[in-house]
Formats: C-alpha cells, sequence, structure tokens
C-alpha cells in the first residue's frame, strides 16, 4: 500500500515547456450529499494543457472562466450535477472543497486515479470533445474517481490501513490505480497547498535505454539465469540454440556487413524469445513425448505400454481435421490464420477463434477480460483480409468465494476476480457492438489457482476480394514484396510489455506489473469500421492483429508469406517517450492491427475519415530476413527461417495410470424433492439471468434463439442460433461442451464429454450434426516435470489422454477441428504455497440450421405431449453435482457410445427438420431430475414421469450424469413412428401436463417426489455472487 | 412512386447501423449510411432526406455520460441544419442512444431552438445494463408520426442509462409537458424511468426517442417467446407473416392490436399483422408518402 499513499511530486518540479497549470475538477451531484450512508463516489478530473485557442471556432474558450464553462458543458449534466475546479498550485480551493464536505459531516475523502500509462478511456474521449469545442489539441485529461466516506464506513474502518485494505479491489486496484485518503479537517484547514493531493498522473520515465548487446558467451547454467533475469521464458537447449545461430560463420558475416555486433542485440533476443514463448509456438503440443499408459487395455490384462508421440498437435488434432477434409469441402481455412475459416454459401465463408485471458485476469480482472474479448474480436479481424465479428461467446471458471479457499498476499479475493471478469466482458461486447450469443460458468475450488476466460469471436468474410482489378480470395492472405507495412490504431506504450512469456509462466511474486492493460473498446470499434471499408474497397492486401508479442509477432508472422521484412521503429507512435527499442517491437498495447497495403495513400485517406491513426512503419521483400531500424541504424538482423523454425524440440515425459476410485456413497435420502431443490439453486445449475441480462445477446439484429427463451423469456437454451446475413434463411448454431469435473478421473472421458456436450447442445437447437465445426481451447497445469512441479508428468498423461479422447469423439462425429489454443501454465507458485487449476478442454462448436424457422428451444410445449429420454451412454454419480455436494464417490464412470450418439443426433436433426419435435434438452448437470425441472420453469406447464430403472437407486436415477442423453417432447401422435426410429436409445417417461407440477413415480406407481412451478424456479434464481 | 430518402448515420462507437439499415430498406426506404464525419462536414446532406436516424450503439464508448459527446458533435457543425430539417418536417429517429444523443441536444421533448432542455436519461436504477424484452403502452392518440395507430408493443431493451429524469421534479410544469409527449410507456417498471416512459416525441410529432429498439423486431423469430407460442400451430414465417386460412397464428394474435399496415409491393407477403418494429418504421414511411 506504500505505494498508494506515496504521491510523486517530481512533475510540479520540473519546469519546461510542457510545464502547464492542472486544472483539478470535481462533478458533484446538486442535491446534497448524506453523510450516514456509506460511501459518495463522484468524477473527478485532472487536465493539462493550453486552455486558450487558436482555432477561430465559435465555442473556443477564451481565458479560464470560458475553459471552465465549457468544461462545465462537458462534463456535466447541468440539470443534476456541479462542477468544483482548481488550480492545483492554489490551495484555497480545493480546501473549500474539503471544508464543505467536512461540514456535511464527512471525515475522510479519496481520491483514486490511474497509475501513469494505465490506459484511460474516459479521459482520452474528453480530450477528443475538448478539442472538438475548441480547445488546442495536445490538451491532457486524466480521470478518476472521488469518494467521500460516510459515518458507517469511517466507524466500520477506524484506521486509515483499515479503510484502504477495505477498498482494495473494491475501490481501487493496486496494479492499475493510485488511492490516496485525505482527512478532511486537515485539508480543510490547510494555508500552504497539500502535498498529498494527486495532481496529473504524467508517464516520466528516464531516457530511453540505448540499444545493448548481449553476450551469449556463457555456460549453460549462465544461460539459463541470464533467460530468467531478462524475463524471456526461454530453456537452457532454446539459449544454446540460440548461441548457436549467433556462432554461425554465414551469419556472422551478414552482421558485419551491416554493422552488428556478433552477439544479439536486445531487440533480437527479445523478438526471439517472443516468437519461441508457449504462448506463440505451442512447444509443450509440438514436443515429442514418451508415454507410458501403465494400463494399456488392449490385451487380456493391463500391462504397461510406452509410446512416442511425435506432437500431440500433429497425432491427435491435426491428424482429425485432416481425416475428416475429404468428407467436408467447406473447410477453408484450418489452422493457419488468426481463426478457422469455413465456407457459409457461394459469396461468403464464417469464421470462429476462442482465447483465453487467464493470467491478466488473475491479476487484473476487468482488464485482463477485456483485453480477452477485444484480443478475440482482433484476432478476427485479422482472419483472412479482415473479418466482421458476428457474434461473442464466454466460458468463465472460477473458484465460488468460500471461507476455506486458499488466501495469499498476491491473490485477489475470488468475488473481486468474478466481479471483474464479468464487467470487462461487459464493456467489450456491448461497446464493441457484438451481441453476447453464448457461454458457460463453472465454479470449482481448483480454480483458485488461476481463474479461466475463455473469449471468442465468430465473423463473417468475403470469399472474393477485389484488389487492383483483380478478383482475389477473401479468405487469404496477398501480401507481395513491396507492400508497405502500416500499424493501425493505437499507440506504442509500456503496456503489456512481456504479456507472451509472462502467460507461459506461472504467476509468482515478481510477475511484471507492466502486464496490465486496459483496453479500449471505443477505439478498437473504429479500428473495426475502418478495417471492413478498407478491405471492401481493396486497400488491404494482408492483415494481422497485434496481440502476444506486439510487432515482433505480426510483422514477424506476416513477413514469412513474402520471405522478409523491413520495420523502422523510428515511424512507430508511441504514448511517451522513453521506451527501449525492443520495448517497442514487443510492446503488446492494445487496439492495433498489421496491416500490408500497395495504397498506403488511399487507406490514410480513410483512416482520417474513421479517426483511426494510420502509420507507414516499413516495408515488405524477400531477403529471407526479418530487419529492424531504429535512429537509422540496422538493430535487429535474423534469419527467418532459424526465427521461425530454429527452436529446438522439447522432449517430454508423459506417465497416466487411472487414479484409484473408491465408492462412498450414502443411502437415498427421504426427501427427493428437497434434493432437486438444492441442486436447481447450485452454483454450476442455477440460472444465469443476471449475468445473460448484462450482455447484449441481440445487437446487429441477426439472433434467433436466444440465451432465455420461451413463454417468460427464462428458458435457458442449450445452444444459440443466429442469422449470418439480414437476406438469408438460413441460420448459425454455436455451442460449447465443458467438463472438467471428469479430468480427475480420466482426461479420455473429460475429452469426450466436452465434445458430445457440444455437439449435443447444438443438436438440440436444431443443427445439422454433419455441419458441425469445433474449436480445442486446453487450459492445463504445467505438465513440465521438474523440481518444484513433480507431478508434471501425470499432468502431461492427462493432456496425452484428452487428445486421443478428443481424437476418437472429432472422428466418431465427423467434427473436424477448425482452431484451437493451449494454456499451459494454469498454476499459482508464490513459493510458499503452488496450486493447480483441474485440467480443462473447452469445445466450442459452430454449425448451421438450413433455415431458422426450424428452430427449437428446450421448453416443455403443450400438455399431453410424451415426454422421452434418449440416450447413447450409461450414467454414473461419478463426477455428478450431486455426489460432489455430498463428496460421495463412485465406481464406475459414465461410458458414452459414439456410433449410436451420432446416429440418434442425426436421426433427431431429421426429425427436428420435419417438425416432428416439440422440444430437445441435453442432460447436463444435475441429471434428469434438472433437466425435466428447467424444462418446467421455461415453460410454466407440468411433467408426470415414471422411473422405470429398477436396476438403479432413485437418487442415481434423477441425479446421475453422463454424456449422451437428450430430453425430448413429441406429439403421442408420433409415438410409435418415433419409437421405431430412436429404438434401444429411447426410454418413454411419461407426459407433458398443464398443472405446473413436476410429479415422479416410482416404478411401481408410488410417488417419488411432487414439486411446483414456483418453488422451483425460486431456488433455481438463487443469485450468483455477481454483481 | 419514389421512395423516402433516410439518411443512417454510423462510426464513432455507433453499432446497430447494419440492422437499422437493413429494416428502414425492408420498409421501403432508400437508406443512405452516412458516417459521423461526412455528414458533419456535408451537411447538404440533410436537404435531400426525409429521415434522420441516429441508430443505437455506444458513441464514445458512453464516456461521460451516453450520447454525450456525439450530441456535442453534431450541435457544433449541424445545429442549424438540423433544425431546418426539422421544421420543414423531415422525420428525426433516435434510438437507444440515439435517443441519449437527441435528449443531449436537447431536441426532446421540445425541439425549437430555443428550448432548454429538461430531461436527463440516467443511469437504470437498478444500476446495471439490461437486455429483456417488455411490453409498452402507446398512449390513445399520440400525435407522433411514428406511432399512429399502434396501441400495444413489445421490444427489446438494451441499455444502461435509460432512466427518464425530469430536471424541475416530477410534480413541476416541465413534467407535464413531458407526459403529454411520451410515446411509449413500460408495463413493468425495468430502470426507474419517470412515469414510466420508454419514448419522447416533440410537439410536431416528427422527432422521436425511443430506448427500446424497433430495428430488433422485425421478423417473427426475433421475439424470445417465438418458439414457445409457435408449438402445436403453423410456425411463424420469417419476416411478416401472412394470415393462414383466416386463422390468425397465435404469435400474432398475442401480439395484438398491431394495425394493419400494407407492406412494400417489393416484398414477398403482401399484408398481415407484423412485427411491432417494423410496424413502427411503416408508419414512418406512411408519414412521409
Amino acid at each position: 500500500m506504500m505505494q498508494a499513499q506515496t504521491i510523486s511530486q517530481t512533475d510540479k518540479q520540473k519546469p519546461g515547456k510542457q510545464d502547464f497549470p492542472v486544472l483539478c475538477l470535481a462533478v458533484v451531484p446538486k442535491k446534497k450529499f448524506d453523510a450516514k450512508v456509506d460511501i459518495v463516489q463522484f468524477p473527478l478530473y485532472w487536465i493539462t494543457g493550453e486552455f486558450t485557442t487558436q482555432s477561430s471556432s465559435q465555442a473556443a474558450p477564451q481565458g479560464l472562466d470560458a475553459a471552465v464553462s465549457v468544461l462545465q458543458e462537458i462534463l456535466t449534466d447541468p440539470l443534476q450535477e456541479d462542477l468544483l475546479w482548481a488550480i492545483d498550485t492554489s490551495a484555497d480551493r480545493r480546501s473549500s472543497w474539503a471544508r464543505q464536505w467536512h461540514e456535511q459531516g464527512f471525515a475522510l475523502w479519496a481520491e483514486r486515479q490511474f497509475l501513469p500509462g494505465v490506459t484511460d478511456n474516459l479521459g482520452k474521449t474528453i480530450e477528443e470533445a475538448l478539442t472538438v469545442s475548441g480547445f488546442a489539441s495536445g490538451i491532457k485529461v486524466a480521470s478518476g474517481a472521488g469518494f467521500l466516506f460516510g459515518l458507517n464506513t469511517t466507524i466500520n474502518y477506524p484506521s486509515l490501513e483499515s479503510l484502504i485494505e477495505y477498498c482494495r479491489y473494491k475501490h481501487f486496484h493496486p496494479l492499475a490505480d493510485r488511492f490516496v485518503v485525505h482527512e478532511l479537517d486537515r485539508v480543510a484547514n490547510e494555508k500552504t497547498g497539500n502535498q498529498d493531493l494527486l495532481t496529473f498522473p504524467r508517464v516520466n520515465l528516464p531516457a530511453a535505454k540505448p540499444v545493448e548487446v548481449i553476450s551469449l558467451d556463457l555456460n549453460e547454467n549462465q544461460l539459463e539465469t541470464l533467460s530468467k533475469e531478462r524475463l524471456l521464458a526461454l530453456s537452457a537447449s532454446e539459449m544454446q540454440a540460440i548461441k548457436k545461430y549467433y556462432e554461425d560463420r554465414s551469419v556472422q558475416k551478414i552482421r558485419q556487413e551491416h554493422a552488428l555486433p556478433k552477439w544479439p542485440t536486445d531487440v533480437e533476443l527479445e523478438i526471439i524469445a517472443q516468437t519461441w514463448s508457449e504462448h506463440c509456438k505451442h512447444k509443450i503440443f509440438n514436443a515429442t513425448i514418451n508415454f507410458t499408459n501403465k494400463y494399456a487395455s488392449d490385451g487380456d490384462l493391463p500391462r504397461e505400454k510406452c509410446t512416442v508421440i511425435n506432437s500431440l498437435y500433429k497425432t491427435y488434432i491435426q491428424a482429425a481435421t485432416e481425416a475428416l477434409k475429404p468428407k467436408r469441402s467447406d473447410l477453408l481455412s484450418v489452422f493457419v490464420d488468426n481463426a478457422g475459416v469455413v465456407r457459409w454459401n457461394n459469396k461468403w465463408a464464417v469464421c470462429f477463434k476462442v482465447e483465453t485471458h487467464n493470467s491478466p485476469s488473475a491479476l487484473e480482472p476487468y482488464g485482463g477480460a477485456l483485453t480477452g474479448i477485444l484480443g478475440v474480436n482482433r484476432d478476427v479481424l485479422g482472419t483472412g483480409l479482415g473479418a466482421k465479428p458476428l457474434f461473442n461467446t464466454d466460458v468463465f471458471c472460477f473458484a465460488y468465494p468460500h471461507k476455506d479457499l486458499v488466501q495469499r498476499q498476491t491473490m485477489l479475493p475470488p468475488e473481486a476476480i468474478i466481479a471483474g471478469v464479468r464487467k470487462g466482458v461487459e464493456d467489450g461486447g456491448n461497446k464493441s457492438g457484438i451481441a453476447t450469443v453464448n457461454g458457460a460458468l463453472y465454479f470449482h475450488p481448483g480454480y483458485r489457482a488461476k481463474p479461466l476466460v475463455y473469449c471468442g469471436t465468430g465473423g463473417i468474410l468475403p470469399l472474393e476480394v477485389e484488389i487492383d482489378k483483380k478478383k482475389v480470395s477473401g479468405v487469404e492472405k496477398h501480401t507481395q514484396p513491396g507492400d508497405t507495412i502500416v500499424m493501425v490504431g493505437g499507440r506504442v506504450g509500456k503496456d503489456g510489455i512481456h504479456g507472451a512469456t509472462f502467460s507461459s509462466e506461472a504467476l509468482h511474486e515478481g510477475s511484471p506489473v507492466s502486464a496490465v492493460q486496459i483496453g479500449d473498446p471505443f477505439t478498437q470499434k473504429r479500428v473495426l469500421d475502418f478495417v471492413i471499408e478498407a478491405r471492401d474497397l481493396g486497400l488491404i492486401t494482408g492483415i494481422t492483429d497485434n496481440g502476444a508479442g506486439g510487432l515482433s509477432s505480426s510483422v514477424g508472422e506476416m513477413a514469412e508469406i513474402t520471405s522478409g521484412a523491413l520495420l523502422n521503429l523510428d515511424n512507430v507512435p508511441l504514448k511517451y517517450p522513453g521506451l527501449a527499442a525492443w520495448e517497442i517491437v514487443v510492446s503488446e498495447a492494445q487496439e492495433r492491427m498489421t496491416i500490408s497495403t500497395r495504397r498506403f495513400a488511399e487507406l490514410k485517406e480513410l483512416a482520417v475519415k474513421h479517426r483511426v491513426e494510420v502509420t507507414d512503419i516499413g516495408g515488405f521483400d524477400q531477403r529471407g530476413k526479418f530487419e529492424i531500424v531504429h535512429q537509422g541504424k540496422t538493430v535487429a538482423m535474423l534469419d527467418l527461417k532459424f526465427l521461425h523454425k530454429g527452436a529446438p524440440k522439447m522432449m517430454l515425459e508423459a506417465e497416466w495410470s487411472p487414479p484409484p476410485v473408491k465408492a462412498e456413497l450414502g443411502s437415498v435420502p427421504n426427501d427427493l424433492g428437497q434434493e432437486v431443490l438444492q441442486l436447481l439453486s447450485d452454483p454450476n445449475i442455477c440460472s444465469r439471468e443476471a449475468i445473460i441480462r448484462q450482455y447484449d445477446h441481440e445487437v446487429q439484429g441477426l439472433s434467433v434463439i436466444k440465451p432465455l427463451m420461451g413463454a417468460k423469456q427464462q428458458a435457458p437454451c442449450d445452444a444459440a442460433v443466429i442469422k449470418v446475413l439480414y437476406d438469408d434463411d438460413a441460420g448459425l448454431v454455436v455451442s460449447n461442451g465443458i467438463c472438467p469435473q471428469y479430468s480427475q478421473y480420466d482426461a479420455y472421458l473429460m475429452a469426450l464429454c466436452a465434445v458430445d456436450e457440444a455437439v449435443r447442445n447444438a443438436v438440440c437447437v436444431g443443427a445439422d450434426p454433419e455441419s458441425l465445426s469445433i474449436l480445442d481451447n486446453f487450459c492445463w497445469p504445467d505438465p513440465v516435470h521438474s523440481a518444484r512441479n513433480a507431478d508434471g508428468k501425470e499432468k502431461l498423461g492427462q493432456l496425452v489422454r484428452a487428445c486421443q479422447g478428443l481424437y476418437d469423439a472429432a472422428i466418431a462425429y465427423s467434427c473436424p477441428l477448425i482452431s484451437g489454443k493451449d494454456s499451459m501454465k494454469n498454476d499459482f507458485d508464490d513459493g510458499t504455497v503452488r496450486l493447480s487449476i483441474p485440467p480443462t478442454l473447452l469445445i466450442s462448436a459452430m454449425g448451421r440450421i438450413p433455415s431458422v424457422d426450424k428452430a427449437i428451444s428446450m421448453d416443455f410445449k403443450s400438455p399431453g405431449d410424451s415426454i422421452y429420454l434418449l440416450s447413447a451412454g450409461t450414467t454414473s454419480l461419478a463426477g455428478s453435482q450431486y455426489a460432489i455436494n455430498k463428496n460421495w464417490t463412485a465406481l464406475e464412470l459414465p461410458t458414452l457410445d459414439l456410433v449410436k450418439a451420432k446416429v440418434i443426433y442425426k436421426i433427431l436433426h431429421e426429425q427436428i427438420t420435419n417438425d416432428m419435435i416439440k422440444s430437445c434438452h441435453d442432460l447436463s448437470e444435475g441429471g434428469l431430475a434438472i433437466a425435466l425441472a428447467e424444462c418446467i420453469i421455461g415453460s410454466g406447464l407440468g411433467a408426470t414421469v415414471s422411473l422405470a430403472l429398477p436396476e438403479l437407486r432413485y437418487d442415481a436415477a434423477l441425479f446421475a450424469e453422463g454424456p449422451g442423453r437428450l430430453l425430448v417432447t413429441i406429439d403421442p401422435v408420433h409415438e410409435s413412428e418415433c419409437e421405431k426410429l430412436w429404438g434401444s436409445a429411447c426410454l418413454k417417461l411419461g407426459q407433458v401436463s398443464d398443472d405446473g407440477q413436476l410429479k415422479v413415480f416410482e416404478a411401481g406407481g408410488a410417488p417419488l417426489l411432487t414439486l411446483g412451478v414456483e418453488e422451483m424456479t425460486s431456488a433455481w434464481k438463487t443469485s450468483l455472487p455477481i454483481d | 412512386m419514389t421512395k423516402p430518402k433516410a439518411i443512417v448515420i454510423h462510426g464513432d462507437g455507433i453499432n446497430c447501423d447494419a440492422e437499422t439499415s437493413f429494416a428502414f430498406e425492408y420498409t421501403g426506404f432508400e437508406v443512405e449510411r452516412q458516417h459521423v464525419s461526412d455528414i458533419l462536414s456535408a451537411s447538404q446532406l440533410l436537404s435531400v432526406a426525409q429521415l434522420l436516424v441516429i441508430p443505437g450503439g455506444f458513441s464514445f464508448g458512453d464516456e461521460i455520460a451516453s450520447g454525450k459527446i456525439l450530441a456535442l458533435k453534431i450541435k457544433n457543425s449541424l445545429q442549424e441544419q438540423l433544425h431546418q430539417f426539422i421544421d420543414r418536417g423531415g422525420l428525426v429517429l433516435g434510438i437507444c442512444n440515439g435517443f441519449q444523443v437527441l435528449v443531449q441536444m436537447g431536441l426532446l421533448p421540445d425541439s425549437n431552438r430555443k428550448a432548454k432542455p429538461t430531461v436527463s436519461l440516467a443511469h437504470n436504477s437498478g444500476g446495471k445494463f439490461i437486455n429483456k424484452w417488455v411490453s409498452m403502452q402507446v398512449p390513445q392518440d399520440t400525435h407522433c408520426f411514428f406511432f399512429k395507430g399502434l396501441t400495444q408493443i413489445e421490444l427489446p431493451i438494451r441499455h444502461g442509462e435509460g432512466r427518464l429524469v425530469v430536471a424541475g421534479g416530477d410534480d413541476s410544469a416541465e413534467a407535464d409537458i413531458v407526459r403529454s409527449r411520451a410515446v411509449l410507456r413500460y408495463d413493468e417498471d425495468v430502470n426507474g424511468s419517470f412515469d414510466g416512459i420508454a419514448g419522447l416525441t416533440n410537439d410536431k410529432g416528427n422527432v422521436c426517442g425511443l430506448m427500446p429498439h424497433p430495428e430488433a423486431f422485425v421478423r417473427w423469430t426475433q421475439h424470445p417467446s417465438w418458439t414457445a407460442v409457435g408449438a402445436g400451430f403453423p410456425r411463424p414465417q420469417l419476416g411478416p407473416a401472412r394470415h393462414q386460412g383466416g386463422e390468425t397464428p397465435p404469435l400474432q394474435r398475442q401480439m395484438k392490436n398491431v394495425g394493419v399496415l400494407t407492406m412494400p409491393p417489393r416484398d414477398r407477403i403482401a399484408c398481415a399483422d407484423i412485427p411491432h418494429g417494423l410496424a413502427i418504421l411503416q408508419n414512418a414511411a406512411k408519414a412521409l408518402n
């Protein structure tokens, strides 16, 4: 907290040409503050620059009073708010604010502002508004907040320290904000000016460090130390490979020709580190793995079997897609671009990408989630020649707030993580005008190690674009030697330096503060509008986003297309001076795209209209090198082949044996109705309405099946359906599957279940299962064995099993994998405590429904309809929410008959197309009972069912879980026809009733439970720990 | 018959321009999408249009207050042209963020040159953004061109700042004027808005601001209950539905009193009860013919 309390006054003491006065402003409500309330919060601003103008605009303010009156118009609602202002060198003005508040009964006042260099969207927008109103350009605005603490708070938190502790993460985040508390009586009586009042937060960097040469003439240990100290996240063998490259004679010759030193510059070393980071290169997925399966079951007896796997990615993921390609002519671009691209019709393609932003969200959840969603939007924008985002998806895995959770100094409270992430996705999606159509929320205490924040975006792009009067494919890049490299969007600052290497490490005490970034959805929306128009005008020959690794990655990757690039750092626009060359290259400052063009002048003209900054930062060539110029001198010259292919392959060990499972089941509870209600209110089952309503899920006017449907808008739908084009009836279906509850038993099963869940959810609303494409997102605890990570081999064994499950399910369901991502270091480690997440695989699916008016929702439709359970697998209490809550375990795991499931899904799709199916809902957490309850809650109707499942305990019949299961209702006239089609997969349960009750009977006819729709609804609407 | 011409503005964070343009085109307008920068620098654009639409979105990221800076921008360079446009009977529709812009510009509930702002759209009483479909009533005999003949309407709201506040207080003379200019009232209290007001018009009825989104209900499959009420009956069709064999499909029955409006001849469906957003846009087309 020391940081927040000590204020640098150096700005004011340094006179210079930028030594304008700082105007401090507070926007306070007209109605008097009530000191009896806990906390009053209001906006604060600090403004500096020239308060007069050369412009001849009528609105141009003359002098300070005029400036204040313009500010009043811009910053206040004159009907409801007043503006207080003061020049920060005059003590009495701000003292008068303090006196006023003190007289109203407040004791304490806090100021909050962003730390210097943290993105301040509000400040930036006000700067633009001031320029519009005639202020001279160059005016700087910093935004913040003031807090007055009422009686209650000051009683509850008597010391300043306890108050600050209370406010931390609630009202400020130490990594993003300054937060200073003042005693009002002292400020009010201060005569000489207040040294601790906040002034304008200037970035005050020392002069940029010159480019440094880093000798690699070191032994292995020294190389490893070097990598650690410089946060390179490179292994000893990687450092050796780099050393070897620089020792190569031909490399040395070229370096001499360009007046470069023998050993790498810091710029070069940083570029290599970014390019070879786990985040960018997926080294674990490409490693050679010795896999020991201690329980291979391909003989009569289980035995140990060793296999060498040459790249998990090639063996299981790429191989599945390759095997399916002959059946799927619609796969246009898989695994090569920023998103997987699938043909939609004869003019358009759709693309889909899902990313994770776990590590940043653990440190600063709002900024982490916001940049996560904006980042994946940019992935889509950077696909082909530019795709327009159509929809967002979000899947969160959190630890449910509980007193037993681990608390460490460097860990945020779980409530703060959840609230920040939710808000970040809201701002990211809503402000960008992209509908959040689908998602999931899963709680498990294991996510205390790191929250998982999956952000997905789908987009639409044209199959053809006209460039220089020639029609070219819109789903490919056409960058040629001679094309200009253009940086579009935000400026470069210290934000997010080392983001790529940082996400490749466990969170630790020294995790870099500069990793904190806050996205700017407004600037990005302008960039988005600009890119789409530029694409349609044929101005873009290639495009990619600036995400992890910044320019180093974006230009470095695009350079592969032409085989060469020259990047001139002197042209790169900076937020503030003082950045070293390597920092400019790897900065992950947000809202930037990298474009190649042959018509820069036209691009620039268009950018003026959209108010987007575009800069010529170099050119593409075919010299086979990535060259970087800084202050007129070459500071990097890297062989592209070495950069992209030179990383040594990792060799890893993996082991797997099924963990011992004990059966520990209690007796069947007497009141099963109570159990249903308890499950309905479980955080993993209860209504997500509170979150859904805060995300715009309809913008762009394409929605068909929304997250909540039915007569009362509360039926939780299994998947989303949207139109892709306004004048086309075909619909895009989006769903997801995530089943981490099974990873502790067998990650193979987890992967099967995740694929099945995604496919089944899509089928439920009417998707053609043969049209589905899927995306894989692995979030794993570190699977590399080391002293600090003793069970690394087992974690890698789980990863192998998951990949095998994914392969088997993808092949069986004929679902090609079109894109994916892995996040391999989801551990917390502060040197004392080490925590790991449960291995988690998210499957996202995208498919087609030929006509959107055939889509169906999961709610029951008409009394008298027949209710059927369809299943293509077996169930178990193992891993079920019911058993988890009771701390029970079961011996048998659920199973899935992939062949049977595929047949059932295909039949169901045909029946939905033929209007035979009234409703269809997947069975997931909570099993059959919860599926029935949700269909009742969604419709307001009832169900009368009997459980003819004699071999099971009744609680297992109601609550056991397993893949491949669906609850379907049909008109009774279709019973015989349907039963014939479904065969052994179906079981008739009963009828939909009109009495709003769930009535379950035993096989013999004795009543088992009765629940009313109201009590079920109120249990289900339990509030989540989300504001 | 020449089509009426509508300008739909986009850029600077507006994000409902695509569906709004589509909806107006579908209704029979000739739509010109214009970037904010273009319309500010070429103000004569307004002189050839009959309708100006400011769509929903997050102009300038909703910073300071929603609609504030876009309003400032338009006011600084287009105020006079806009007043002339309104004076000669041009229609202005602000949807969601567009409504907030009109209020910030002081064009609602009074759009004469001397009118002072009397209302604001403040943060929802629940403090949160809400995306939800709501049922609303149109006051009888409304003089607003967009709502003539309509009575009850369902549309989605998608806003964080939609609570109408009257500066002079609920009992002031200004409040009486605001009441008389209401075009839509929520059936339930969704955001704490004064008098449950969801939309306002000016004295002449040609400037209209709406928190709900009419462009989001131009086909039946946009309604959140369309799968429920369609069950067991002929499914509502895409776009405006036709009466089938004299029997009104249940969804249309439920959404009664929409009024019978004539669709433009280019549409594949001749006439019938139509989705409510489309009905509002149709009214605009009728007023201009």
